[in-house]
């Protein structure tokens, strides 16, 4: 049964997490803030919580230099061809884990489980020699299909598994008497019926490419072809010192889909991992 | 519609054999329930007709066909789930449609059927709802109605009312023994429990273990049961059984005496005397026993006596106004007792 609180330990409870939000909110507030304030503002101590003054052609000069555009589009496609193209894998190989029986099939989940446990810095090396052999070096192809067909995707093979698993049996066997074959079944039945995981999945896949930085970083090396976790390190001077407040104007519109995408499907999300008997 | 046959069917996992070859012939157009206690392997032998289990050995048969290796698809059936299994993202009338629409059937002839079978099930004001927007009764008939569009040669129901209130189960037994003679498809069904195979077969099927104990009408199966496995499974209260001797003076169990019908093999033995609840009766030459609880149920009374040693539970027509610690004297309907061997569990009379 719910209680209501009484009135002083609602104003307790709510002041204990405004409290707890500043350590949350002050990055991005202070992010936000200090792309328009003049560099001399920023670490001025002690700092100032709203600008003094507001000079927002620090978000005109970030588009002067770097291909700003280009890079925001390189992210946006990348993170769109890895959020489907792992949706689209995790899903089916989650299913065929959860409802094909064939020899072996939990020693070879167990196998792809391992793959989390890999930190991506120990197969980087091997990865560039790999990509380097196939011609692939400086192309978007790694950041394509390492992710697709690395850890995030193992991690959403799982959550898809745990889904499917929960789904009930006699719906596909309904399916079956119906007249309907394996995939079809996968594709009419079950995955329509698996929206609340694909979400989770789609989400923290979208953001993982989004953020990527490592795999960028040693893959590609012209400005043009550059991700936006890599064209943030890029604006500087001419002696090399940061320029704080552009840099922090392109990071402020880099977060800005990330944010948007969260808050509209922030329920979905926490839906989606629920199903699977997973915590957010 | 078309007849079913199984012929010696058996199912094994691994080692484990679960149906030990069962033989049952099921006539065009009957309904048949297969009952059985848990575990019994009744929706195991149900599926296997579906095509949703593999066979280990034997055949099953649906008209002329051999069905053992077909798809369930290619087997002309169709199936009501205990738990409805209905797809939760389409409407009832795409749940309806859903099969014919995979058999590339018109879109105006699949409008058609849905029809028919939501006129015939009182489903025409829910066609554009979703399950989850359903009562039990409702996502029910749905499921019926599923299995009814497409005409198939055999209706499977699998525990189909478990999932109900009594009193919407007794409703929707009415509704599917109706439904049944309107259209007169083969049906089986699977139920563990007894009044719903009583009520609604044309013929009962006993399952035990994986093997069938009987085969027969409802009343036959009531009337004359086998054995002492089918004596007591059918019928509710479940027959008395006493363990005793058969002498020439009579039944000898703990404590009393009971009589026997004419016509018994000569000699002694060891034996189970069972009589159904309604073989006794209230008379004042009878044998006495003990009132231990009265549970008057309206049109009958039911009282739990001690006869000698042993419990029993007696049915009476009229209003007994006994209490508990007072003595009735009861009679046995020799008619309507069964002896059972003490050994087998095989019938004696």
């Amino acid at each position: 049964m719910k209680t209501e609180l009484a009135p002083r330990t609602k104003v307790l409870v709510y002041g204990l997490m405004c409290v707890l939000l500043i350590p949350f909110v002050f990055p991005t507030w202070w992010m936000v803030t200090s792309s328009v304030k003049p560099i001399s503002q920023i670490f001025a101590f002690p700092p100032d919580i709203i600008p003094r003054s507001f000079d927002f052609t620090t978000y005109g000069r970030v588009f002067e230099l770097q291909p700003f555009a280009q890079q925001y589009w390189n992210s946006a496609y990348i993170a769109a061809l890895v959020t489907i193209g792992t949706m689209l894998f995790s899903s089916m190989a989650g299913y065929a884990f959860a409802r094909i029986r064939f020899p072996g099939a939990n020693l070879l989940f167990m196998v792809v489980l391992l793959g989390l446990l890999i930190p991506s810095e120990v197969t980087i090396v091997p990865l560039f020699q790999m990509f380097l052999s196939w011609g692939m070096i400086n192309t978007h192809w790694p950041l394509v299909l390492v992710p697709i067909f690395g850890a995030p995707s193992v991690f959403a093979t799982f959550v898809m598994r745990q889904f499917f698993i929960a789904l009930p049996v006699e719906l596909e066997e309904a399916a079956r008497v119906d007249g309907l074959g394996r995939f079809k079944i996968f594709w009419t039945i079950a995955l329509p019926l698996a929206r609340p995981a694909l979400a989770a999945v789609a989400i923290f896949t979208f953001l993982h490419s989004w953020n990527l930085y490592l795999e960028p970083i040693v893959f590609l090396s012209s400005p043009d072809r550059f991700t936006l976790p890599q064209a943030l390190t890029q604006f500087t001077d001419a002696y090399g010192g940061a320029l704080w407040n552009v840099q922090l104007a392109a990071a402020s519109m880099t977060a800005l889909p990330v944010l948007i995408v969260f808050i509209i499907a922030q329920k979905q999300f926490v839906e989606g991992l629920a199903h699977t008997g997973l915590k957010g | 519609m078309a007849s079913v046959t199984l012929t010696d069917v058996r199912k094994s996992y691994g080692a484990t054999a679960v149906i030990h070859g069962v033989d049952v012939d099921i006539a065009d157009g009957e309904f048949v329930v297969l009952v059985g206690p848990s575990g019994c392997g009744k929706s195991t032998l149900l599926r296997m007709v579906a095509g949703l289990e593999t066979i280990t050995d034997g055949e099953i048969a649906i008209g002329d066909r051999v069905v053992n290796d077909l798809e369930p698809k290619d087997r002309d059936i169709a199936m009501v789930f205990q738990n409805y299994a209905l797809y939760p993202h389409m409407t009832v009338a795409t749940n309806m449609g859903f099969s014919l629409e995979h058999r590339g059937t018109s879109k105006a002839q699949i409008a058609e059927r849905v029809k028919w079978a939501a006129d015939i099930l009182g489903l025409e004001a829910l066609l554009d709802r979703y399950p989850r927007q359903l009562s039990g009764g409702q996502r029910q008939r749905v499921a019926m109605g599923r299995a009814i569009v497409r005409n198939p040669q055999v209706f499977l129901f699998d525990e189909p009312l478990s999932n109900l209130d009594a009193k919407l189960r007794v409703v929707m037994r009415g509704e599917i023994k109706g439904l049944h003679q309107r259209l007169r498809t083969t049906t089986i069904y699977v139920t563990h429990d007894q009044v719903e195979a009583m009520t609604m077969a044309d013929k009962i099927v006993v399952l035990n273990a994986g093997r069938v104990e009987q085969v027969g009408a409802p009343l036959d199966l009531y009337d004359r049961p086998a054995n002492q496995f089918v004596a007591g499974f059918i019928g509710s209260p479940a027959m008395n059984f006493i363990g005793g001797r058969i002498t020439p003076g009579g039944f000898v169990a703990a404590g009393v005496t009971l009589p026997l019908p004419a016509g018994l093999p000569a000699g002694e033995r060891s034996a189970v005397y069972g009589a159904r609840p309604e073989a006794f009766a209230l008379a004042p030459d009878g044998l006495p026993a003990t009132v231990t609880l009265v549970e008057p149920m309206g049109p009958e009374t039911q009282v739990t006596l001690m006869l000698g040693e042993h419990q029993i539970i007696a049915v009476f027509r009229e209003r007994v106004k006994a209490r508990p610690g007072d003595t009735l004297h009861i009679r046995p309907d020799l008619e309507a007792i069964h002896l059972f061997d003490a050994e087998t569990g095989a019938r004696l009379n």
